[in-house]
């Protein structure tokens, strides 16, 4: 019986591979502890898209501690990796040890809070800022790590605000745009009238999601429940200025974002301002190649606002959860998250990064050598609302800008048509 | 592959096959093309190729020009082998990638084309219980929505450990239902019984009579089978992406990271298309001819 | 039975085993990779079950009557009708009448069809930005050309029809040639004597093709019928690819079934028991509609046969 023990024993220890090497050990669970601190190998896979600016912080840390790997995964657009995160939460496995996420899935994965491992620690007690820290936090427990943040500022075509007798200098900008949304639009109708046909803004479906994001409870209360659209009368209002400026005032291009027209209008001088978070600066920069005004102003209609950005998190299905919170923790603190910003610019929500040289001295020479860095610290720090966006939120948001599009781009509906059009829509949905 | 001679045939093969060759080379199509024939064919081909160009030109051109002009010009850019410079210098695993695909697109050709054919012989020409239901099974098959499949079949993949490797790609893909019907129509007029029965009185077995007998009779769809399933693992990108990901990638899986920016640098992602299709036309190239002398085998040599 | 030898008995247990031997690779596989996860899906559709909550209360049919009631199910039902009719008819008659021209003793062959197969070979990503530059509403070539001639620019996105024919070319464009290669292997299958007795029998070009060609290619334009019913039903990459945000268009005027599908199952609601109860309903129509055609085309081949024989 003991020599058959035996040759258990050493066999589980073979296929353990375990450091098994007193042939008369009988400790069997020895081989099992993954929690890098005994000295044990672990391999941390870190699953992002688009570009996080990781590449050279990967090779940095493995340099330093070879007892945690870190090996990078990427995919090409947040739509793909997140068709793949969600196919992999479904399954109940398969997903990287560290998950990178757009703050807008933070909604409907809020949700399964436990597919999560809870982040609060100590050591990163306020190294965000609050609203950034906020949007990710349910019921007190932390699901992710902030990285970047999207704070908006307005891009404006100096030649073009020339041309129509605007200020052209971005301090000036600032000031002639300060206030709320009227302002904004009322100067529009100022540039319009003399633009000879270029466009104040791009599209109704841009200027609602800088304005949807300043609101507290846009389209659900806060308990989670949605606001009926047809009793959603903030919205509505919201919903018939857009188009009043958009369409019956003539300040829209009519070019829903992404899309080719919206795409060639850049160089076809379709428009004069928009509304840009800092990941904004390089579609503009590319887009709009050769063409020479686009400036950025320290100004956002009716305050702060931001526009997307990102969060790690450690799904609870990972083996090694401790060791990819500790990776996690330091991809994302300000040092890190400085250099991400300089080499791929994605901006930091980290509050000692916005006071960080790196990012204050940064200036793009196609914005007219505008201080970018300092320019986006400052929106970073006017933003004081996190809207609340519950498991409901994109599907009512959709409704809304569908109606938009509706009557600014495709022009197949009139305001009051394709607001009906909404209601029955939403409707649809089945969720009150 | 040469033209076989119906005696070499005869000798390799046995005599159904060289029957079935003999008859094939005494047919010819006697319709000599007129320019009509040249002049739609001509269109066609234009069509065809324009987009395969329309490619090439944004490959060798830049992200500022192709904002600039919808419609590029047909003069192609300066540009283009600093644009496939720049992909084959970038972190993206590429010639992991490219033998993966080969790997990939190997395997399942060859394995659709002889287990689709074997399948199909079965279909179309040997008698057996349950044959129509098991064939009206395989079509209705074809109809299950593949993007509903990805969670299950995720699900699968996961429990035999296949997560990030190959074969996740490749068994799937082994035998395709598409193969197997599309080899069942074909045999059915292409392979006469008489073929079949004379083998079968030389005492020829079952699978040799498949082997000698209908395996010849196929090649023209077989080879156009091969060429399809080939192609279609080549530019597979959904499931790879999903099951592999970026570790160990397949070529569109890997070109894809390319993209991987707020603004899309298409001179860039053109010129990984073209890397990515080039190995695909040399291949062309290569195999074109044998795989014509496939499809042609019905018609006249010389 | 005791007068057989053995060998005898053998071989007859060969030939009654043999089919079922060369049948069976396919039904592995597809017991593996497909019947599993048809059957998970349709155990999906009787539950609430959310994407990534997973399984809820099992609800019997209640996911397939509360599609049924949903507006978006019937507007993706006639999309998905309307572009599959719009691609499918025009194409399988192109794909004939290439193969038919290629189907004769040109010179370079392998050059042509080769050729003809390209745009099968191109990655979608190029195809799919060449047709976003082509229908692109204000600065699109399509648009540039018709105000050329003088006439008024068309809502290739904004109207359900022009949007359907936009994503109907695109089809169209990608598998006109695989299709016609397809033909044009059957064709080469066709006995050229038969050809020949035709012609000697003074029939023109033209019905030689209707009364020969035709009728024997009647295999494989089931093939092609059943095969594209089944693709154009299911047809999802080149709708959504047909603007950025690949939902369908600010009215769902172009949203097919399977984007539907993946709305309802990966789209804002994740309600994974919705999309399996509207997979199991597609499949349904895919097969009624596929039995249907398969009729329809037997009867036509036949006849044209029955025609020719006369």
């Amino acid at each position: 019986m003991r020599s058959a023990f035996k040759t258990l024993t050493a066999l589980a220890c073979v296929t353990a591979l375990a450091a098994c090497s007193g042939g008369d050990t009988t400790d069997t669970s020895s081989g099992t502890t993954n929690d890098g601190a005994s000295g044990q190998k672990v391999t941390i896979t870190v699953a992002t898209f688009n570009e996080f600016g990781y590449e050279d912080l990967i090779k940095e840390w493995n340099a330093a501690n070879p007892d945690i790997q870190v090996e990078h995964k990427k995919a090409a657009t947040s739509n793909e990796a997140r068709d793949n995160m969600n196919t992999r939460l479904a399954a109940g496995s398969g997903l990287a040890d560290i998950e990178a996420i757009e703050v807008d899935w933070l909604p409907e994965l809020a949700q399964y809070p436990d597919a999560f491992v809870d982040l609060n620690d100590p050591s990163v007690e306020g190294r965000w800022l609050d609203w950034k820290t906020q949007a990710a936090t349910v019921d007190g427990k932390l699901i992710g790590y902030g990285t970047d943040i999207g704070p908006e500022a307005v891009c404006y075509r100096a030649d073009l605000f020339e041309k129509a007798g605007l200020p052209t200098d971005r301090d000036e900008v600032a000031k002639l745009l300060e206030g709320d949304w009227d302002t904004y639009f009322e100067v529009g109708k100022q540039f319009v009238a003399k633009s000879g046909g270029v466009a104040w803004f791009d599209s109704a479906g841009a200027t609602y999601q800088g304005m949807i994001n300043q609101m507290e409870a846009p389209l659900e209360n806060t308990d989670g429940t949605p606001k009926p659209l047809d009793q959603n009368a903030e919205i509505k209002a919201l919903y018939e200025r857009i188009l009043q400026a958009s369409v019956d005032d003539k300040l829209s291009a009519g070019l829903s974002q992404w899309s080719e027209d919206w795409t060639a209008g850049f160089q076809q001088d379709k428009f004069a301002t928009m509304l840009c978070p800092g990941w904004m600066l390089g579609v503009i920069e590319g887009n709009a190649e050769g063409v020479t005004g686009w400036d950025v102003a320290d100004v956002f209609p009716g305050g702060g606002g931001n526009w997307g950005g990102s969060y790690l998190t450690v799904p609870a299905q990972g083996k090694n959860t401790d060791a990819a919170k500790k990776v996690a923790a330091w991809l994302t603190a300000p040092e890190q998250q400085a250099k991400a910003f300089a080499s791929k610019g994605t901006f930091p929500s980290q509050v000692k990064a916005l006071e960080d040289p790196a990012v204050l001295d940064f200036s793009n020479p196609f914005f007219n050598d505008a201080p970018v860095g300092k320019i986006m610290a400052n929106r970073a720090q006017a933003v004081t609302i996190s809207p609340y966006k519950g498991p409901n939120f994109f599907a009512i948001t959709t409704v809304v800008t569908d109606a938009l599009t509706r009557v600014d781009v495709d022009k197949t509906d009139d305001a009051a048509s394709s607001w009906t059009k909404a209601v029955d829509a939403y409707k649809a949905l089945g969720i009150s | 592959m040469t033209q076989m001679s119906s005696p070499m045939a005869e000798q390799l093969v046995g005599k159904g096959a060289a029957r079935a060759i003999r008859r094939r080379q005494s047919f010819g199509t006697n319709r000599r093309p007129s320019w009509r024939t040249y002049l739609v064919l001509t269109i066609v081909l234009l069509i065809s190729v324009y987009p395969l160009y329309f490619t090439f030109l944004l490959a060798s051109s830049d992200a500022a020009t192709i904002a600039r002009n919808p419609i590029p010009s047909l003069v192609p850019g300066p540009n283009f082998l600093d644009n496939v410079q720049r992909v084959l210098a970038s972190d993206i695993k590429l010639w992991q990638a490219l033998g993966n695909s080969v790997i990939v697109a190997v395997v399942t050709s060859l394995s659709v084309v002889f287990f689709s054919t074997l399948a199909g012989f079965a279909f179309s020409k040997l008698r057996f219980r349950g044959r129509n239901g098991l064939l009206v099974f395989v079509v209705a098959t074809m109809a299950v929505p593949t993007q509903l499949g990805i969670v299950p079949l995720f699900i699968v993949m996961s429990k035999l450990g296949w997560i990030g490797q190959l074969q996740a790609v490749i068994v799937p893909g082994l035998v395709t239902a598409f193969g197997v019907f599309w080899m069942t129509q074909y045999l059915r007029e292409a392979l006469p019984f008489e073929l079949i029965e004379a083998a079968r009185v030389d005492g020829a077995s079952m699978i040799r009579t498949f082997w000698s007998v209908a395996l010849p009779a196929a090649r023209p769809a077989a080879s156009m089978l091969a060429l399809f399933t080939f192609v279609g693992s080549w530019t597979n990108f959904f499931w790879p992406f999903i099951v592999l990901g970026s570790t160990n990638p397949t070529l569109p899986v890997s070109l894809q990271l390319l993209q991987a920016s707020y603004f899309k640098d298409y001179s860039l992602i053109m010129a990984g298309v073209v890397v990515a299709t080039v190995p695909l036309i040399i291949m062309f190239a290569f195999a074109g001819k044998q795989l014509v002398a496939g499809i042609m085998q019905g018609a006249v040599k010389g | 039975m005791s007068n057989l030898t053995g060998r005898q008995r053998l071989s007859r247990l060969e030939v009654k085993l043999s089919p079922y031997l060369y049948v069976s690779p396919f039904f592995i596989v597809f017991a593996i990779v497909g019947l599993f996860p048809l059957l998970y899906t349709a155990w999906v559709s009787v539950h609430q079950w959310h994407l990534i909550g997973g399984q809820g209360e099992m609800i019997g049919l209640g996911n397939y009557t509360a599609v049924l009631e949903q507006p978006n199910f019937w507007k993706s039902l006639r999309n998905t009708f309307s572009i599959f009719l719009l691609s499918s008819v025009p194409q399988v008659i192109a794909a004939i009448v290439i193969a038919y021209f290629l189907d004769t003793n040109i010179r370079a062959k392998t050059f042509w069809r080769m050729g003809v197969l390209l745009p099968y070979v191109v990655a979608p990503v190029a195809v799919s930005m060449i047709f976003a530059k082509i229908f692109a509403d204000q600065s699109g070539a399509a648009n540039a050309l018709l105000a050329l001639v003088g006439l008024d620019p068309i809502a290739w996105h904004g109207s359900a029809f022009w949007s359907h024919v936009a994503i109907a070319t695109m089809v169209n464009f990608r598998w006109t040639g695989y299709n016609a290669l397809i033909f044009l292997a059957a064709m080469q299958a066709i006995p050229r004597e038969i050809y020949e007795a035709a012609i000697v029998d003074g029939a023109s070009r033209w019905k030689t093709f209707f009364s020969v060609t035709v009728p024997m290619l009647r295999p494989t334009i089931i093939f092609v019928v059943i095969t594209s019913t089944i693709g154009g039903l299911q047809i999802f990459d080149e709708p959504r690819m047909f603007d950025t945000m690949g939902t369908g268009g600010s009215d769902k005027q172009w949203m097919t079934l399977t984007m539907y599908i993946y709305e309802l199952g990966w789209g804002a609601q994740k309600s994974f028991g919705r999309a399996a109860a509207v997979s199991w309903i597609l499949f349904l129509i895919i097969i009624v509609v596929g039995a249907i055609n398969f009729l329809i085309t037997r009867r036509i081949a036949s006849s044209d046969a029955k025609g020719a024989r006369r």
